[in-house]
């Protein structure tokens, strides 16, 4: 199998040693770009398979690199930032970043991301079925209907809409306000609020164990994301 | 308080809120109505006059604003000499003392409004100043406690890393394990102390300044705990929810630190295997979030202080470094914050349970 191409973008010389030296031992290939227009350079050259962007370069704001690529590529994108404000990140993830990290994050944390991501890319190319299959989760989506364990699932409409939405997007961090906005077209506090019930609901449905969520993780203040199991 | 008063203290001097027009008209009408008792009475006209001159006064300290004091003042002497001086119910004068009157009257009347204005003025800044000083004292005092809790884990770090640097040859491969350990240990404990300098860049005008919004309980624990301690896998954490959604109003932020010092607290306090139950239950308006361990719990006569600023317990002799005082008095002052409170009590046979409350939220769901 070819092992996937890493661009780490951090103008921090030892963040950077940091992500290099975890990857080099964990059999990724990598590049590393210390500024935002080398990023964009590699990203459009090299075709890198996933993007390790720390959102305070020196040249561009990190959230404009995200726009630059989004303009031309689906290259997924982990955003990592030092700033610990929720708006950072969900003006990253709404920008197009696929997932994000904090500093200081640990290595388990930078390389179960990547795994995720990895997960995300490969039942991406499989994509474009009708029927959607994660774990003991199926969705069909022509009949509108989702099945966990052969067991068909009864789901309110709001329900049904979210874990679609979920499914979609699946290995994706979505924040409050994209799904509030796709569900109900707007994004008002009480939306949100709402939208923390029928998560909950959804939930109880759907994992057999709601103290440790298996399908869909929660990120609070920002947003929720469904992951993928192998 | 002090935002609202400031503000309301800048707009009262330029233009009146309507609500202080009401303010002063009601207290000039019932002036007029005493003053018209008093004229049947056939009081002296003195009478009157103070009644006019107390209801100015009592204009400027209900309003704080000098413009309706100074409003109350003129209205009230035309009111005067309107309604109380020959001839009445027009605004002439027959008598030929009335000028000085009217005029003494003005004066003494705007004199003791300006007077009572600035005395409220001066009231308000003393209790604004004071506040300050409390706010700044307090932020001192979790800056003292933080650089001091800084230099331990800093000095353990740089010195393994230089040693390291040194001697990496000399070192038995046992040694060398060990001074990993110990970097990886210390820096995760200072990460710990810079997730907590959050709650203190949150604090304004002596008061946390709260971002609230309506979150589901369960969320902000399940959250919490994916943030605690990694010892804790030598402990079994259990969660208790109630059957029924609980929703609070919370900045979610700060209380998901709050439950992780408490889980980590009872982490680093008890012996491994012990169990911690972390539970939620909606009681009075309020949800109450309990982390209860079965370690060997905290003595009675220590209790009280625990929430203290530098306290730390029994431990200062044997680990100055591990100083919870901060952790647990951030926990404190949050919970206060939002209006709820936090105990300790004991949890039968032995170990510690620490309660804490927030007010319960609503939501209007959106089908």
């Amino acid at each position: 199998m070819n092992k996937p191409l890493i661009l780490v973008v951090e103008d921090d010389a030892p963040i950077r040693n940091l992500m290099t030296t975890t990857l080099k031992t964990h059999d990724y290939r990598y590049l590393v770009a210390d500024c935002g227009e080398e990023a964009l350079r590699q990203a459009a050259t090299s075709s890198p398979d996933i993007m390790l962007l720390d959102l305070g370069l020196p040249d561009l704001d990190g959230v404009e690199v995200i726009r630059r690529v989004r303009s031309w590529s689906d290259l997924p994108i982990i955003v990592i930032s030092a700033r610990s404000e929720d708006a950072d990140k969900i003006e990253a993830l709404d920008s197009g970043a696929d997932d994000y990290l904090t500093k200081p994050f640990s290595v388990e944390e930078l390389l179960a991301r990547l795994r995720v991501t990895q997960r995300r890319l490969a039942a991406m190319h499989a994509g474009g079925s009708p029927v959607f299959t994660n774990g003991q989760l199926t969705i069909d989506f022509a009949a509108g209907c989702a099945f966990l364990n052969g067991q068909e699932l009864h789901l309110t409409p709001i329900e049904y809409k979210l874990l679609c939405l979920m499914a979609r997007n699946c290995g994706k961090v979505l924040t409050h306000t994209y799904i509030t906005q796709k569900v109900w077209g707007t994004s008002w506090e009480n939306d949100v609020a709402s939208l923390r019930v029928f998560m909950a609901t959804l939930r109880k449905k759907l994992e057999s164990a709601p103290g440790s969520p298996q399908y869909i993780q929660t990120h609070i203040g920002v947003g929720y994301r469904m992951m993928k199991i192998e | 308080m002090t935002r609202q008063t400031q503000s309301h203290g800048l707009r009262a001097q330029m233009v009146p809120r309507w609500q202080d027009l009401l303010v002063t008209l009601l207290i000039l009408t019932a002036g007029t109505v005493i003053g018209n008792i008093f004229w049947q009475f056939a009081f002296t006209k003195a009478n009157i006059i103070s009644v006019y001159v107390l209801g100015a006064l009592l204009t400027s300290l209900f309003t704080k604003s000098y413009f309706c004091g100074v409003l109350s003042s003129v209205a009230s002497v035309l009111l005067f000499n309107f309604f109380f001086t020959e001839p009445r119910l027009t605004l002439h004068a027959y008598e030929k003392g009335y000028p000085f009157t009217i005029a003494i009257m003005l004066i003494v009347s705007i004199i003791t409004v300006t007077l009572a204005i600035q005395n409220i003025r001066n009231i308000e800044e003393k209790e604004r100043a004071a506040l300050l000083a409390k706010n700044e004292q307090l932020r001192a005092d979790l800056l003292r406690a933080i650089s001091h809790d800084l230099r331990t884990p800093l000095t353990s770090i740089s010195g393994n890393a230089a040693n390291l640097l040194a001697n990496d040859d000399k070192l038995e491969p046992e040694a060398r394990q060990q001074i990993f350990l110990d970097i990886y240990d210390d820096s995760i404990w200072l990460i710990n102390l810079v997730e907590n300098l959050l709650s203190i860049t949150r604090i304004e005008d002596g008061r946390m300044n709260l971002r609230l919004s309506t979150e589901l309980v369960g969320e902000v624990i399940e959250e919490a705990l994916r943030h605690t301690n990694r010892k804790s896998s030598e402990h079994t954490i259990r969660v208790d929810l109630p059957d029924e959604l609980l929703l609070a109003r919370m900045d979610a932020r700060l209380i998901v630190q709050v439950l992780i010092n408490l889980v980590d607290n009872a982490v680093k306090y008890t012996p491994a295997g012990s169990a911690i139950t972390v539970s939620a239950r909606a009681v009075d308006g309020f949800a109450a979030l309990s982390v209860v361990d079965d370690g060997p719990g905290i003595a009675p006569e220590i209790r009280p202080h625990v929430f203290e600023m530098f306290y730390t317990g029994e431990h200062k002799v044997a680990d100055s470094r591990r100083s919870l005082g901060l952790g647990l008095a951030l926990c404190k002052a949050t919970v206060d914050a939002h209006g709820g409170t936090i105990t300790l009590t004991d949890n039968p046979p032995h170990g510690c349970n620490f309660t804490f409350t927030v007010p319960l939220g609503e939501v209007t769901l959106h089908e």
